[in-house]
């Protein structure tokens, strides 16, 4: 008997021994397109890992049951960034290492999430709005009240997966700032939502209410931008619109964990992915904004004003704000929004 | 004659058998259980992380809000129903079987669910029950209006029930399998009816078995999370969403700790009250 | 009452197949969406073997699987042995705790493994979540299996037998070897079997002690069907039911022919 287990343990020990030259990725669900960390493959002759996350939240969970020590480059949601930063996870960037930040919209160099840029790149930019089937629904989509009002209800919804979006488009719905802490206006939006989630269908992530959009399993739900506005080939039916309360404006940021083996790496992944022609093929493949000022002219789709919104839509968009110790309010709301 | 083993050599056997695999309980069964009810003592630092300030809080949270409890309550009520509805079709099966003449093939393929991987199995009611699923696609059929089952509490009990039956149809074959039929020829010599006869002479010899089916079924049923997360879509909350709730996107790991002692404590209890009654041989019966 | 006996049977037996067929037609079928039959295609086993990943997570699976009922093997026999054969002190203690890991909530003892890493891992920096703690979370349960299952078979042994060999002058090890394990072998090939489909079939556990690149096929198949239904799945599934059923008639066969 001994002479089968110990070669196995061996063959199995020595397996966990070696270290093969890799980047480590964790991001969004269908959030980059597979020929692009090919190309970044075949350049480095490295391999590529890249996990996904559908929630935020279960990211960030996800970062603190070890996941600091997994991963190289972090793509995660501007508002996260501040904590991150914060409780020590992430590493300050060395700026000298990613001569392409001079491609990068110069609004992106200091921008309000992270004062100056220390920490974060970002990756792409988009919104928070409301998806729908046109050959669905029962009525106009054009207000929150499509969820929160179930007089004004057009078909079935889901509720997005995302605490900040979620708890943001209640208190949207009611005149407020996606950023306010004040626990009056936190009990309402806790009702409302509460109140809609009876009425839905439960709870997704942004491509699983795409993909049951295109299914035809539901006739609306709260989206962002690229996955529905890179979905409408599929299925011209399927629309999206800034509700007239007005929505999230939002960017997604490439980090640098700190305790990660491998910085060169990731510092040479990030400056990869700021290459006009690698930033364009991105967005015209994922169907989000580029943070990419150099990459303008290939981009498809940039006079859509649903991609990179004119100045009258702008005005209704607020940025999501990192919170601090705010942020336990919102915990506490979502919470008890998900569990009741 | 040979010699009695010395106690040097008695303790050198323990060890080698005993030893790792005791080793093992202790570091990966015993220590993480008295981890997590530290943990449970703490507070959620702000990343989620659990840190002092130690006490009692996140149970007098647990126990004072009616919320918790409800979500206990539902756990507990959706895994009876369950178990019992699982009974309800499994007993009867499990006499089938035994008296069938292809026993060895229905046996068969009662096993063949049970070693199917339980995602699949979870997953399959999802394909049943969705909007376009087979479900709505018959009763479209008869001229009805489709419905909406997913997600649901019905769904949830469909596939608990489904995922279950073979857990609870296995050992109680083994049962059945020993039940001695020559009492069931005695209580008619006496004069019993079917019935009767049934209940006196055949159903105690199952009881056993049953019990052992009931805990089976009952425990993972109470504790699962992920048939209330996929065919509840979220909108059906049990104890094992709850803790993985705190783990994941609520990140209160300390609270999550709490409510994994609360539900241990739960199991815990059911399984002292079944030793009691029914021996160290009952709880072999689990296996 | 005969018939109605056969006639639950039968409901039974639709109820419990169902499904199953249900997805492994669709997983021919060519409509993407919705269970109408549209026209028979192998498109969705072809996009599934185009995905390069499938084939390491199969890997990472069997990896896990191998490994683990190894390991738990080894431990849950010998512990096996030392508790049928020797007093010891805490001996009922262990005993219990050998059953928590058979009733305790799947959930509970992931995120309790979770924890432990976690906290080791604050103190030594070692280990990072990946295939190695998702070994070490199966060993935990598979042990109580193993165990138990083959203590079932130990306590059923002749002990003259193993007297008669010791009477003839073998050392306890020669005994063990030459006599207690062949006798016992049925169980701990039993008790393996066990404990390798119990791998092969845990999601909860795996989820909360997995890291990054160490996605098993349950894991892929939840985080799939999180982001909804994909025809690749049922063909995914299809094999998996195939291959269940392929190894079980395998094992039956092998079980007639001893």
């Amino acid at each position: 008997m001994r002479g089968f287990w110990w070669p196995l343990l061996v063959v199995f020990l020595a397996g966990c021994g070696q270290e093969k030259k890799e980047l480590r990725l964790l991001n969004w669900s269908d959030y980059m397109p597979k020929e692009v960390l090919q190309e970044f493959e075949k350049r480095e002759g490295v391999r590529v890992v890249e996990d996904t996350y559908d929630s935020p939240e279960a990211m960030l969970s996800k970062l603190q049951a070890g996941g600091d020590s997994e991963y190289d480059v972090l793509i995660t949601p501007d508002y996260t960034v501040g904590a991150l930063a914060r409780a020590g996870t992430l590493q300050e960037l060395d700026k000298s290492k990613i001569p392409n930040l001079a491609n990068l919209d110069p609004q992106f160099a200091d921008p309000a999430y992270d004062p100056g840029a220390r920490y974060s790149v970002a990756y792409q930019w988009g919104t928070t709005g409301l998806a729908y089937r046109e050959d669905l629904v029962k009525g106009p989509v054009e207000s929150w009240a499509v969820i929160f009002d179930p007089q004004q209800q057009v078909g079935s919804f889901l509720l997005l997966d995302e605490m900040r979006e979620m708890v943001g488009a209640a208190l949207k719905y009611r005149g407020q700032s996606v950023n306010t802490t004040d626990p009056a206006k936190l009990a309402e939006a806790q009702a409302l939502l509460l109140e809609a989630k009876r009425r839905s269908q439960g709870f997704a992530g942004g491509t699983s209410i795409r993909d049951r959009l295109i299914g035809g399993d539901i006739a609306v739900g709260p989206a962002y931008s690229g996955d529905i506005l890179a979905a409408q080939e599929e299925n011209p039916q399927l629309k999206y619109v800034i509700p007239k309360e007005g929505a999230t404006l939002w960017a997604d940021c490439l980090v640098v964990l700190k305790k990660s083996p491998n910085h060169e790496l990731a510092y040479r992944f990030i400056n990869f992915l700021l290459e006009p022609e690698i930033a364009a093929r991105i967005s015209n493949s994922i169907g989000y904004a580029t943070p990419v000022a150099a990459a303008m002219d290939k981009i498809e789709q940039k006079d859509n004003p649903l991609i990179y919104p004119s100045p009258e839509i702008r005005q209704r968009l607020e940025l999501l704000a990192d919170l601090g110790e705010g942020a336990e309010a919102f915990n506490r709301v979502w919470a008890e929004v998900k569990s009741r | 004659m040979r010699e009695a083993a010395t106690p040097a050599q008695r303790l050198r056997r323990v060890l080698l058998t005993v030893g790792p695999g005791a080793f093992w309980l202790v570091l990966f069964v015993l220590v993480p259980t008295l981890i997590v009810l530290v943990v449970s003592l703490m507070s959620r630092g702000s990343l989620g992380q659990p840190v002092p300030p130690f006490g009692l809080h996140n149970y007098v949270r647990f126990f004072s809000d009616p919320l918790f409890l409800e979500i206990i309550g539902r756990s507990l009520w959706i895994g009876f129903w369950s178990t019992l509805l699982v009974m309800l079709l499994g007993y009867p099966l499990a006499f089938y079987i035994a008296q069938s003449r292809y026993k060895e093939v229905l046996l068969l393929l009662v096993v063949i669910p049970f070693f199917t991987n339980f995602l699949i199995r979870v997953y399959a009611w999802i394909v049943v029950f969705q909007k376009e699923g087979l479900l709505n696609a018959l009763i479209t059929a008869f001229g009805l209006p489709p419905g909406e089952f997913l997600p649901s509490t019905l769904a949830v009990y469909v596939a608990t029930v489904y995922t279950y039956l073979p857990f609870f149809v296995l050992p109680l074959y083994a049962a059945v399998e020993r039940i001695d039929w020559s009492l069931l020829e005695a209580a008619y010599d006496l004069g019993a009816r079917p019935v009767r006869a049934f209940f006196e002479a055949i159903f105690p010899q199952t009881l056993p078995g049953l019990l052992a089916g009931f805990l089976l079924v009952f425990i993972p049923a109470v504790g699962t999370f992920v048939i209330a997360d996929l065919l509840g879509g979220g909108k059906v909350t049990l104890v094992g969403n709850l803790i993985q709730l705190q783990f994941g996107s609520a990140q209160n790991w300390a609270f999550g700790s709490a409510a994994s002692m609360v539900l241990m404590a739960m199991v815990l209890l059911g399984l002292w009250l079944y030793a009691r009654t029914q021996g160290e041989r009952g709880l072999d019966r689990l296996v | 009452m005969k018939r109605l006996l056969s006639l639950h049977a039968g409901l039974v037996f639709a109820f419990l197949y169902l499904p199953i067929l249900v997805i492994v037609a669709l997983s021919f079928n060519q409509s993407r969406f919705g269970v109408r039959f549209t026209g028979f295609t192998l498109e969705w086993y072809a996009r599934l073997f185009s995905n390069e990943r499938i084939l390491e997570y199969l890997t990472n699976t069997l990896i896990v699987a191998v490994v683990s009922t190894a390991v738990s093997t080894l431990l849950g026999t010998l512990l096996a042995v030392g508790l049928v054969r020797y007093e010891f002190r805490l001996k009922s203690a262990l005993r219990y705790l050998l059953y928590v890991p058979v009733v305790v909530p799947d959930v509970v003892m992931g995120i309790s493994l979770l924890l432990l890493f976690d906290v080791v891992r604050d103190a030594i920096g070692w280990p990072r979540l990946s295939l190695f703690t998702i070994i070490l979370a199966h060993i935990s349960f598979q042990i109580a299996y193993v165990t138990l299952v083959v203590r079932a078979r130990l306590v059923l042994l002749d002990p003259t037998l193993e007297e008669a060999a010791k009477d003839l002058g073998a050392t306890s090890w020669q005994t063990f070897r030459e006599v207690t394990l062949p006798l016992i072998m049925p169980g701990v090939v039993a008790g393996a079997l066990l404990a390798f489909s119990l791998s092969l079939d845990d999601f909860v556990i795996t989820f909360f002690t997995a890291g990054s690149g160490s996605t098993t096929l349950p894991l892929y198949i939840y985080s799939s069907v999180k982001l909804g239904i994909r025809p690749e799945i049922h063909a995914l599934s299809t094999l998996m039911v195939g291959a269940t059923i392929l190894v079980i008639l395998l094992g039956v066969l092998f079980w007639k022919k001893r």
